[in-house]
């Protein structure tokens, strides 16, 4: 599978050949699709053998996990492909219940990273030794920079705030993807080596 | 220039590749004969065994995630593989100390492979009967609903240590800040670099990019999978070398380089 994916890319062995490996390839990336789609039924399992438990013990906080299973068998059972009886992600239910509580929920979880970042900058914004006070200093010019009544008051810290951006912060960026990308090849080596077995039954042996 | 064969334009990134891979063989095999490279510490992994005996003495649990990737996408999925390489770590740890572990998972076809590695580190530990299957969670696998399962998650069991090695996204910080507040010692790590900085401010300690590929390598202390580690120190010798190179040639204002990637 891997040498079917990676040789057409680098290899140009002609157009039937590199044709037919990539047929190939995506014959068995529809195998992956379909084990993918079975294992989202794991995953409903899953949910269900903890929140049952949890309601079966009288678990604290049980009466939550009744929701979560009342939704679960609502969304599934709305959800579920069968035009003829008006069921589907068409039907009324299965949409009302995704336009008013996932989307908002899901908006609501994304914006409140504003919040996070404003605690977690309280806290590193701390000049405790010379490598925070780096931070603090680079944190200061950049919020100066990309705030327009500062670049207003005075033009070069935006020039300040691009440099930033350009220079230290690309370089850093840079060095890191290099050492990523080193570190993806040693460990897809050691993975078809058979050497890296730590996601395999904890070891493998 | 064209190359027989190759797709033009990829040449040299398959030399490279060919050339990184072969060092990696090499020190590998090396390693298999008793040739061993030191390593260097990485105080993040070293703290893994802190984090897990604070626990045992907080008589709290242990929360490991493996990040919210999948195993089918080429840069992400290795990040994935690398996490449940940390989990078989702790899950081993947990089960010789006697802590609770809970593993938050997003992924539906990562659940049984987690669920596989506690439960097979539990039994080599000779204890089997701790091993509680509702505790390896399949949380949502949309990603805030993952997300904000694991903030209630934190909130409520309140463990003793959070670890976190993976692909996040946006939910890195809110789940690292959480950590931070519920008063749990943190190690993180992922290499995905927008969100590097997230877990390098909010939690105690951080494997930025590669160190978690390594990591496996530095927990299981195999001769072989250290001696891989040095076939990357190859490829970033390369790599140094050829910025270097590269940022002379065309700073004295020749596009010679630029042509030789292009190959």
């Amino acid at each position: 599978m891997v040498f079917l994916q990676v040789i057409p890319y680098y290899l140009d062995l002609g157009k039937n050949l590199n044709d037919q490996m990539g047929n190939v390839a995506n014959y068995f990336q529809r195998w992956m699709l379909i084990v993918i789609a079975l294992a989202t039924l794991v995953g409903v399992i899953a949910v269900v053998q903890v929140h049952a438990k949890n309601v079966q013990k009288r678990s604290k906080d049980w009466l939550f996990s009744i929701i979560v299973l009342v939704i679960l068998a609502l969304m599934l059972v709305a959800g579920l492909p069968l035009k003829e009886v008006t069921l589907g992600p068409t039907n009324s239910v299965y949409l009302y219940l995704f336009n008013n509580a996932y989307t908002p929920l899901s908006g609501t979880m994304y914006s409140i990273i504003a919040f996070f970042i404003t605690s977690a900058a309280f806290r590193a914004f701390r000049a405790r030794n010379i490598e925070a006070s780096l931070v603090l200093i680079a944190g200061l010019l950049m919020v100066l920079s990309n705030a327009p009544l500062f670049t207003v008051m005075w033009p070069p810290f935006k020039t300040i705030g691009d440099w930033i951006m350009a220079v230290p912060n690309t370089a850093t960026m840079r060095a890191i993807t290099m050492g990523i990308a080193l570190g993806t090849i040693a460990l897809a080596v050691r993975t078809l080596m058979g050497i890296e077995r730590g996601y395999l039954r904890g070891g493998g042996d | 220039m064209a190359i027989p064969f190759v797709v033009s334009g990829n040449f040299i990134g398959l030399l490279m590749l060919v050339v990184i891979m072969g060092a990696t063989v090499y020190f590998t095999k090396r390693a298999q004969g008793g040739k061993v490279q030191p390593i260097r510490r990485v105080p993040g992994i070293d703290a893994m065994d802190e984090a897990i005996g604070r626990s045992v003495e907080m008589g709290r649990p242990v929360v490991a995630s493996h990040g919210i990737a999948s195993l089918r996408d080429a840069t992400t999925g290795p990040q994935t593989i690398a996490g449940l390489s940390v989990l078989s770590y702790v899950a081993k740890k947990t089960s010789e100390v006697g802590a609770e572990l809970i593993v938050p998972v997003r992924s539906p076809e990562v659940w049984p492979i987690a669920a596989d590695i506690v439960e097979t580190a539990y039994k080599v530990s000779g204890k089997a009967e701790d091993y509680k299957v509702e505790n390896i969670r399949f949380l949502s696998n949309d990603q805030f609903a993952y997300s904000s399962n694991y903030i209630g998650l934190l909130m409520r069991e309140k463990p003793g240590a959070n670890i976190m090695i993976g692909a996040y996204w946006a939910e890195s910080l809110q789940l690292a800040e959480t950590g931070s507040r519920v008063g749990c010692m943190q190690i993180s790590g992922t290499a995905q670099t927008s969100q590097l900085p997230f877990f390098l401010v909010a939690t105690d300690y951080c494997l930025i990019g590669e160190e978690i590929y390594s990591a496996g390598a530095y927990l299981t202390n195999d001769a072989q999978m250290i001696g891989s580690l040095a076939g990357t120190d190859v490829g970033r010798i390369i790599a140094v070398a050829l910025s270097l190179l590269g940022a002379l040639i065309v700073t004295l204002g020749s596009q010679v380089m630029i042509q030789f990637f292009g190959w």
